[in-house]
């Protein structure tokens, strides 16, 4: 798992409204960086990544929401909402699988079958999920999310 | 669970005032679980609880530079109640799951056995079961679900003894008291994210992870 940008600036002199600015550009960029190859259900760290990635920005988000104005803050926390829960459809199953695979292997050879039914029925759910993912990734370029986020972020440097 | 207000916060002020007012709500919040979570039969609190002690760690790791070791140590306990609520909802959430596998796979084979029989017959020998698809299936989601339980049981009595150490250590005073002490004395400027601006990896390390 990446671990979080370091915010430069981001100290006790710093003002709130130019945190929510910096806080929201680092953790933009973080998301936007992990989007290579989410898609890719053998490489089950990349989805984690950015799904982490997306909880970060909607938390910076939800932090310095008086500083946004409200309109466009409501509707790029609820984009970036539905992006993470997209992912968390994908992550959720990938997390249960690898998880049933390592019971699986401690249990007795007689229960492994019911183990692996289990396991077969997830990875089902994994295939809907990076269907859903994969529109949500399509709707993420075509809203301009990106550019919305980093917009929004310039507001907060400007007093109401 | 929907977060709370916070209640006067100034985007013309400082980071660290505006981040210890979110800091007081968000343990509020979490506090304001016990004493529901004490009774282990109470998952949606228990999940709630978990959603609660995330938005604190976060705001803690975010603003850590602003607020000091105050808030280095609270992220360190917000993480792992997080971690082990995480676990104990992961339980919950799949153990009625492969209990209702059991019952449709169950009731799949007996519509199987059912309709291996003649049409016209009166009665059903025992041996028709031997033409159930999912017998073998059912020992290994029965032996999972009885050890996902038992799991639980385990988890939830360390989260209790984890809670009850975080209340005799007094963790919300001491935090309290470390944010108002941080703001009468705040960490020096140059800290990145709560390490040396110099040592860039180290920086990025404690950032932490979410």
């Amino acid at each position: 798992m990446a671990s979080a940008q370091a915010i430069e600036g981001f100290d006790a002199t710093t003002r709130f409204r130019e945190g929510a600015a910096r806080a929201v550009e680092v953790r933009t960029g973080e998301l936007f960086g992990h989007r290579d190859g989410v898609l890719d259900m053998r490489d089950i760290e990349r989805v984690h990544d950015m799904r982490v990635a997306s909880r970060r920005l909607r938390a910076v988000l939800e932090v310095f929401a008086p500083c946004f104005p409200k309109r466009e803050y409501s509707r790029v926390l609820r984009d970036v909402k539905a992006l993470a829960d997209a992912l968390g459809a994908r992550r959720d199953p990938d997390v249960a699988t690898e998880a049933l695979e390592s019971m699986s292997a401690a249990f007795a050879p007689s229960d492994r079958a019911g183990v692996r039914h289990m396991i077969g029925e997830l990875r089902g759910e994994q295939a809907d999920g990076n269907d859903l993912l994969a529109e949500a990734l399509e709707h993420m370029d075509v809203s301009g999310l990106e550019v919305r986020l980093l917009a929004l972020a310039a507001t907060a440097r400007v007093p109401a | 669970m929907k977060a709370r207000r916070v209640k006067g916060l100034d985007c013309d002020g400082g980071l660290a005032e505006n981040a210890r007012r979110i800091v007081l709500v968000r343990l509020d919040e979490l506090f304001s679980f016990d004493p529901a979570v004490r009774d282990p039969r109470a998952v949606e609190e228990l999940h709630d609880m978990r959603i609660a002690a995330k938005r604190l760690r976060y705001i803690l790791e975010l603003t850590e530079p602003a607020l000091g070791d105050a808030a280095r140590l609270g992220t360190k306990e917000a993480k792992g109640l997080q971690g082990l609520l995480g676990d104990i909802h992961d339980c919950d959430v799949m153990v009625p799951r492969v209990r209702d596998e059991v019952e449709r796979l169950r009731a799949q084979d007996a519509a199987v056995v059912r309709a291996s029989a003649d049409p016209r017959a009166k009665d059903l020998e025992p041996e028709a079961v031997r033409r159930a698809p999912n017998l073998g299936r059912y020992r290994g989601l029965e032996a999972l679900a009885t050890y996902l339980t038992a799991r639980r049981g385990v988890l939830y009595a360390r989260f209790i003894g984890e809670w009850d150490r975080l209340q005799r250590g007094r963790f919300r005073e001491r935090l309290e008291r470390g944010l108002a002490e941080g703001l009468e004395s705040p960490p020096p400027p140059a800290r990145v994210n709560g390490a040396d601006p110099t040592t860039r990896s180290a920086a990025t390390a404690q950032a932490g992870a979410a």
